[in-house]
């Protein structure tokens, strides 16, 4: 009987040890401690994810690593583990784009994470577009841009003005945030520095709101509305004094506002199918009519982003500057490479 | 039951006493066991809850709360706070940094002005729990359209009132403005502007992440123009804002303002005048360690924006970004000197 209550006290306790190791329904815990979305659990994540098939019978999430991880150098999202004596690796939130391919999305960049897009087109553009992510609630970022053209004549074939340097700040909510089912909601500022070409001075400015939200665990859409605004004006005097400034805003809110939006699709667990319409300025420095020297040109582009490894990703595709005109003579076929990094987020949370 | 009346070492248990005090022992292992279980692995336990708060950098520190300031204390935890921060943006709060803590924070502006960075910001030091003494640049927007930053000593007092939900902390903050000096036209203006602000803080129990600040702005502004008149007015100027508490690391912060403004063109006015302008903000603060915290906000009109202009004119906002730093120099004279400890 000795025996048999030694045996009950072990077992009991040993049960009770065993329970509390067990993982909490729902998920495991994110690294603030909160549930976290199964989809979002075994997203890139500084842990390797468990091999095999999916015992949940959800497909596999497209922000999920593949189901065997090789690590990065051979494409994979994290390294194998080097030193046994390391402690575990930090659970790194899952990586969502701010841009689709040319507009932004309603998915703000983790806290701490760098982010930076290099592009180059047919068309001789290039450009670049770095980001910090900040708090997990906003984003700041510097890029150059070439999507704003300008033309002297209304029938002059427009050209790119670049580099046309901008600095961007986006705040928002992440998906599923508040409620279940809300789209991540971002609000967005770009604007640019001045730029003096060609005899004028130009600046573009650019408030955004848009959401996104997944449309199962391979598909999102992005819809937002955008208030544009730009300013026009001769660097040369007139009588001493300086030329009046063309403004966009100076011919009301319907020429201000526009809608935009993306959609993005992942046939595959490390391709994405992209497509997005954006608008972008476009100056006519010589048109008579006020009206014409400033407008917004529709943007369309499609591509495909490819994950190479965890912090890498290519982008290729087509833009058409003015889908307006259906001119696929004006077409560009770019491409572009993204790095992202968590090197600053860790650091933060080394020094915490 | 007598398990509250028997003391047995286990080693004396015998079968003759076993069959009923086990089993209670054992039906009590058995639910604390359960309990055990139930308790989700990431939950904190209940007496290790406050600690875990305590040194969380996102929580708000309980009133009182200091630095440590002891010759055996750490480094890392004198930056580990907690620190409390004595404004939104630009709008004091009812709050003051604290005893022996100082806080350098700055701002700057790519965009405000054309081609040209454009910076304001504030040194102030914690007097007692209650007070501050700053240096500051105060807001207002200057005769060439811009939001100047007008620099201003001053002092932010926090009235000693317990905070309740639903009650309102109250603090007072005076600035005194230094003159700060524009070109326009060739003919040098100077703009001072001296502040007293009454703001109000108010949190609820029930809505732990919503924070309201409130308050009027008392100004005082003068415009002193090169061989033509002095020009002042006092100026009633209310002020609003919010935080809301995203995560314990960071929160979106709104402000809005009225704040003085200067008018003068030479060609047409034989002096300047001094109106009211709005200042809106809208961004976040993201405390990236303690001791740190980074600042974004975009902000409406502070560019050339001219009266006419309204907000569509979103080519006129700007974009800001700061950082404040807290130094607990009482924990470090203490630690390094023997100086200032408690």
């Amino acid at each position: 009987m000795k025996q048999a209550s030694g045996m009950i006290l072990a077992t009991v306790l040993g049960t009770a040890a065993v329970a509390r190791a067990q993982p909490a329904p729902g998920g495991a815990p994110s690294p603030d401690g909160k549930p976290v979305p199964v989809s979002d659990a075994a997203a890139p994540t500084g842990t390797p994810a468990p091999t095999g098939t999916p015992t949940t019978g959800v497909p596999a999430s497209p922000y999920e690593p593949p189901p065997s991880d090789p690590g990065p150098l051979l494409g994979g999202q994290v390294d194998p583990p080097r030193d046994g004596r390391a402690g575990p690796q930090r659970r790194h939130p899952p990586m969502r784009f701010p841009e689709v391919l040319t507009t932004p999305t309603g998915w703000l960049l983790p806290a701490g994470v760098l982010y930076s897009r290099n592009a180059i087109d047919t068309g001789g553009g290039v450009t670049s577009d770095d980001r910090v992510g900040l708090g997990d609630v906003a984003e700041f970022g510097v890029a150059t841009t070439d999507q704003v053209r300008e033309r002297q004549l209304l029938a002059d074939k427009p050209v790119r003005i670049q580099p046309y340097i901008t600095a961007s700040f986006r705040m928002g909510v992440e998906e599923n945030r508040l409620f279940a089912g809300q789209p991540g909601v971002t609000l967005g500022f770009r604007k640019s520095f001045e730029r003096e070409h060609a005899g004028f001075k130009t600046r573009i400015a650019e408030l955004t709101l848009v959401a996104s939200k997944h449309l199962g665990p391979d598909a999102a859409i992005h819809i937002g509305g955008t208030l544009w605004d730009a300013s026009m004006q001769a660097t040369a005097q007139v009588d001493d004094m300086p030329a009046p400034e063309t403004t966009l805003h100076g011919h009301g809110l319907a020429r201000q506002i526009r809608a935009f939006g993306g959609f993005e699709a992942r046939p595959l667990p490390r391709s994405q199918i992209l497509i997005d319409l954006g608008w972008a300025p476009d100056f006519c420095y010589q048109c008579t009519a006020e009206t014409d020297r400033i407008k917004l040109r529709p943007e369309l582009s499609w591509g495909v982003r490819y994950q190479v490894a965890s912090f890498m990703h290519i982008e290729s595709g087509v833009r058409v500057p003015d889908i307006g005109n259906f001119n696929l003579l004006d077409a560009q076929i770019f491409g572009q490479v993204t790095f992202t990094s968590f090197a600053l987020s860790d650091a933060v949370e080394t020094l915490k | 039951m007598q398990i509250t009346a028997v003391r047995w070492p286990l080693h004396v248990v015998g079968p003759n006493n076993c069959h009923m005090q086990c089993g209670s022992l054992t039906l009590i292992a058995l639910v604390i066991a359960a309990r055990a279980a139930a308790a989700a692995p990431g939950e904190p336990a209940p007496p290790a809850a406050p600690v875990a708060a305590a040194a969380d950098p996102g929580e708000a520190p309980a009133e009182g709360e200091t630095v440590p300031r002891t010759p055996t204390t750490t480094l890392g935890r004198m930056f580990r706070g907690p620190f409390r921060s004595a404004r939104l943006f630009a709008m004091p709060t009812a709050d003051v940094i604290g005893a022996y803590v100082l806080t350098v924070s700055g701002e700057g502006s790519l965009l405000q002005q054309p081609g040209v960075l454009t910076s304001a910001g504030v040194l102030a030091v914690g007097f007692g729990d209650i007070a501050q003494l700053e240096y500051r640049h105060t807001e207002a927007i200057g005769i060439t359209g811009l939001d100047a930053p007008v620099p201003a000593v001053g002092v932010q007092l926090k009235l000693p009132i317990p905070e309740r939900s639903g009650i309102p902390a109250i603090g007072v903050a005076f600035r005194l403005g230094v003159p700060r000096g524009e070109l326009l036209d060739g003919r040098n203006v100077d703009e001072t502007v001296t502040d007293l602000y009454l703001v109000g803080r108010l949190r609820f129990t029930s809505l732990p992440w919503l924070t309201l600040h409130g308050g009027t702005r008392i100004s005082f502004a003068k415009a002193a123009p090169a061989g033509a008149d002095v020009v002042s007015r006092t100026l009633w100027l209310p002020t609003a804002g919010y935080e809301l508490a995203m995560n314990p690391q960071a929160s979106i912060i709104g402000e809005l303002a009225l704040a003085p403004q200067f008018q003068w063109m030479p060609a047409i006015q034989p002096a300047p005048a001094i109106g009211r302008g709005v200042l809106g903000r809208l961004g976040m603060k993201w405390r990236i360690v303690p001791s740190v915290i980074l600042e974004g906000s975009l902000g409406y009109q502070v560019d050339d924006a001219t009266p006419s202009e309204g907000f569509e004119a979103v080519v006129t906002w700007d974009i800001r970004l700061g950082a404040a730093v807290f130094v607990p120099w009482g924990a470090l004279a203490c630690r390094a000197v023997g100086v200032f400890c408690n």
